[in-house]
């Protein structure tokens, strides 16, 4: 019986429905049109009824939202809003107007649902021609009451499973389609649902990311911002990376007095509110703030002014407010934020090193740098390294860090970077965010957002694809 | 069981799309609807029992004092046309300045009337969440005719969208008597003067496209907006430009003057660091609080151009209230804006916000304690260099002049040449919305 199961699981599903169908006696030859037929002739009366009121849903949904929004996909509406205010009623009398963004969210729900329904109809016409060829070889037939246990014995899988991946599409997939679609599209501020309609336009918005010009420095821009984002990931990664392991092999020296002191304080630093700090780090390092001050009483804004590395003009150090400072202000700050996380992960790592290999290590005469670079660094890579590829790419979306810590506060100086919106400390999310929330340009939006995905998956199949490499694992020695 | 649960998510998520679209359809089916309720108001009028059920939502400045105002005006609203229909109305918090970012994210779940700032016209005209007025010229009466400036900032393309609620919400000069004489005050030359002098400073936020208009509207130069409503001409970069963004270099090089935004400003003044500073109305009450007697407000000052003094422009600042064309009860909404805009809830909004909500009714403004007012003193000298800003500028204008802003304070240290800079100024401002 498994046997079979299997063979049939393997013949391409429409082929199979076509070949069932053909095969099939009359009410299987029915079963398109009422979905239930084939089941109810074989007395599976409940399911029967419920194929066919998933058939009804399934028209009726088509009828009303799926095919009037399918066919007006092409043009994504032609109708525009128009009102006019009777005053007699007191109320806006509206055309039937095309509102694109509806249109756009309906047609694509209403493509996946018909082909949700047509692999479920395909199905049924199998099971169909199958529930068939079992009552003529006289066979019992599941009653409902069988297929409920099943769902809970050999198919539980299928109970587990199918409410998180209907979550998944409803809440994951539509919308990253929808996304997608966007980027196809000229939705932008000029171009907003309800009132006015948007349309295709192929690939215009792709090219516009590339092209660089005195009235358009999209590419400019991009160019720029992905630099930056590179960078800002790298430093960002193996910073708060060593640090940490820096943090942790010196708490946890033997020489190291009162270690859970040391912490603890570094994991209450995890218990405040990552935005929280970061304001409160922001207002810290205002052009008038409290660092400032500080420095300026010092006298050490005047020794950054003399050697150089503050303007002339400044009376103060733009710690946050000028490209240079405010990149490696931000590394540093990121650098302090992240660093309790990976000494906590260090410090699990390194208790897990077996004492023996220092052992050995000592009596073989190696001083504590070949220790570190034979022993601990290889064993911390081999455990974390999958960690160490997901925290780069976290970083390329790490958006709190560069937006709670620069935004009404940094200005960037570049007058090609402002055409589009985008700042020189700027991450791909963060421009991103601006365009969305300050300039309502989803269009361009969307292209970015396709972009991040690339970049962030080629750098995860590069890393992925290097670090798990057949036999690497376990390579640590 | 499974397939149970599953059927009932398939139609969970059929009957809530349904329930998603029926906004539409709703809007859709409005036409029959509306003729249905014009039999209904006609039988009404004879038949006053059967008054229609009007819930009207409002959204206003987070303010105690201007929400507690807010439903004093709307509970005499209530009133005064209890005959006609029976109204709630739920009052909502939503600071005028960033109305448009709430609004513009779904414009069909918005408030029916809306408080804004006169900056966010443009947007909200082009996303279609204005509703024209109605009443075009008892409105336009009532706050000085067409040229004046509150009708001009509620006008988009020769329709007006809105109506004026506030004045006063442009920006001058205050400054602190103890260090400033009146004259030093007209001009910047005497300001950055009295700075050195006690060694304090003066300031203005220069990296900000909406302060930065003052220096090149007072050389001559121009923003406009042109046809389509959205893109902005500027003609910053034409002969002369270069000049004007050397005088402001000359300021920003003078130890007296620092480039500060709202808050730091304010903060400024508290610590006596700040001894004039331009900046806007909403300011005026922490400021007055700091400085006590010596309190003062001033037109905006004159600057050096060429070696000879050019009197700063600006923009004009005005709160309007705006209907949303989506309301489903929009003629009600347009009465209860009418409403609170009229002359004498003017003066009740002014009073019961301890006079900041300056009237822009011209009978109410020229009432003898909004006459008092010292920074309705100021902008009234100012008024005669403002220019409105939904006349002038466009969606692209703040970020590149904020830019170009931020580099005149920061005393152009790249050294860039000042025509390519501003060329490229020029160019971000006038690139096509979008």
């Amino acid at each position: 019986m498994k046997k079979r199961k299997q063979d049939a699981g393997r013949t391409f599903l429409p082929v199979r429905a076509v070949k069932s169908w053909l095969d099939g006696d009359v009410f299987v030859k029915l079963t398109p049109l009422l979905w239930g037929a084939g089941y109810i002739r074989r007395k599976q009366y409940v399911k029967g009824f419920l194929a066919l009121v998933f058939e009804a849903v399934v028209v009726l949904f088509s009828i009303t939202y799926g095919c009037p929004n399918i066919a007006k996909l092409g043009t994504l509406g032609t109708v525009k809003r128009a009102t006019v205010y009777n005053p007699v009623t007191m109320k806006n009398e509206v055309n039937q107007y095309d509102n694109s963004f509806l249109i756009l969210l309906f047609g694509l729900v209403g493509l996946l649902v018909i082909a949700a329904a047509l692999i479920v109809l395909l199905r049924i016409v199998s099971e169909a021609r199958e529930l068939q060829q079992k009552s003529e070889r006289g066979e019992p037939v599941n009653s409902f009451r069988d297929d409920v246990r099943d769902l809970f014995n050999q198919r539980f899988h299928i109970t587990l499973l199918s409410l998180p991946s209907l979550g998944i599409i409803v809440f994951t997939i539509i919308p990253l389609l929808f996304m997608i679609l966007v980027a196809f599209t000229n939705y932008d501020q000029q171009h907003m649902a309800p009132t006015e309609l948007f349309t295709w336009v192929g690939l215009d918005n792709f090219k516009r990311l590339f092209t660089t010009s005195l009235s358009e420095t999209f590419g400019y821009s991009f160019g720029k911002v992905l630099g930056w984002t590179l960078v800002w990931a790298f430093f960002a990664t193996f910073t708060c990376y060593f640090g940490g392991i820096a943090l942790s092999l010196l708490i946890n020296n033997k020489r190291t007095r009162v270690k859970k002191l040391w912490r603890t304080l570094f994991v209450i630093c995890i218990a405040v509110p990552q935005f929280v700090s970061l304001l409160l780090v922001r207002n810290f390092f205002a052009d008038t703030g409290i660092v400032n001050t500080f420095c300026a009483n010092a006298g050490i804004t005047d020794f950054l002014k003399s050697i150089g590395l503050v303007g002339q003009y400044l009376d103060h150090i733009p710690f946050l407010t000028e490209a240079k400072w405010a990149k490696v202000m931000i590394v540093i700050i990121n650098f302090w934020i992240g660093v309790p996380y990976l000494m906590l992960i260090a410090t699990g790592v390194l208790m897990n090193i077996p004492t023996e290999y220092y052992e050995s290590a000592k009596i073989d005469g190696a001083n504590a740098l070949q220790t570190f670079n034979r022993i601990t660094m290889p064993f911390m890579l081999s455990v974390t390294g999958p960690y160490l590829i997901t925290s780069f790419i976290a970083n390329i979306n790490n958006f709190n860090v560069i937006y709670l810590l620069t935004q009404d506060v940094y200005f960037t100086m570049d007058t090609k970077l402002a055409a589009s919106n985008a700042k020189d400390i700027d991450l791909l999310v963060t421009w991103l965010y601006r365009l969305t929330n300050d300039s309502y340009n989803y269009k361009m939006a969307s292209v970015i957002g396709i972009l991040v995905f690339l970049v962030c998956a080629v750098f995860t199949l590069l890393a992925f694809n290097y670090t798990f490499r057949k036999g690497r694992e376990g390579r640590f020695q | 069981m499974k397939k149970l649960a599953a059927i009932l998510m398939a139609l969970m998520l059929v009957l809530s799309l349904c329930a998603c679209a029926s906004g539409t359809e709703e809007t859709a089916a409005e036409e029959p609807a509306t003729e249905a309720a014009a039999e209904t108001t006609e039988t009404t009028a004879e038949e006053p029992a059967e008054i229609p059920d009007i819930s009207l939502t409002l959204w206003g400045s987070e303010l105690t004092d201007f929400q507690d105002t807010l439903r004093v005006m709307c509970d005499n609203f209530i009133a005064a046309y209890a005959d006609e229909a029976n109204i709630t109305i739920e009052i909502g918090a939503q600071s005028e300045s960033t109305a448009k970012d709430t609004i513009l994210t779904d414009i069909s779940a918005a408030a029916d009337v809306f408080y804004f700032a006169d900056d966010q016209i443009g947007e909200l005209v082009n996303a279609g969440a204005l509703q024209p007025v109605e009443s075009v010229d008892a409105i336009t009466e009532a706050n000085g005719g067409a040229d004046a400036g509150a009708v001009q900032a509620s006008t988009v393309g020769g329709t007006l969208y809105a109506y004026p609620a506030m004045g006063g919400n442009g920006y001058f000069l205050y400054y602190d008597t103890e260090y400033v004489t009146a004259e030093q005050a007209g001009s910047w030359a005497g300001l950055l003067e009295a700075a050195n002098a006690a060694d304090k400073q003066v300031t203005m936020q220069l990296n900000s496209g909406w302060y930065l208009y003052g220096f090149f509207k007072g050389a001559g130069f121009t923003c406009s907006l042109a046809d389509d409503k959205t893109t902005t001409e500027c003609d910053w970069n034409t002969t002369g430009g270069t000049d004007v963004a050397q005088a402001i270099l000359d300021i920003t090089a003078d130890p007296g003057f620092i480039n500060l935004d709202d808050a730091a400003f304010v903060t400024g003044v508290q610590e006596g660091t700040i001894i004039a500073g331009v900046n806007g109305s909403w300011n005026a009450a922490s400021v007055q609080e700091a400085w006590g007697d010596n309190y003062a407000t001033a037109k905006l000052p004159t600057y050096t151009l060429n070696g000879s003094e050019v009197q700063m422009g600006s923009f004009d600042g005005y709160k309007l209230v705006g209907v949303n064309a989506y309301s489903e009860n929009v003629g009600w909404a347009m009465r209860l804006a009418e409403w609170l805009t009229n002359e004498e809830n003017q003066i009740a909004l002014y009073e019961g916000t301890g006079g900041s909500a300056v009237p822009s009714n011209v009978n109410a403004a020229s009432s003898e304690s909004v006459q008092a007012n010292p920074v309705v003193a100021a902008l009234a000298m100012q008024s005669q260099f403002a220019s409105a800003q939904s006349l002038s500028v466009g969606g692209n204008y703040w970020t590149p002049t904020e830019t170009l802003g931020n580099i005149l304070a920061n005393g152009n240290p790249d050294g860039t040449d000042l025509q390519q800079l501003l060329d490229e100024t020029v160019a971000g401002v006038t690139a096509p919305v979008g």
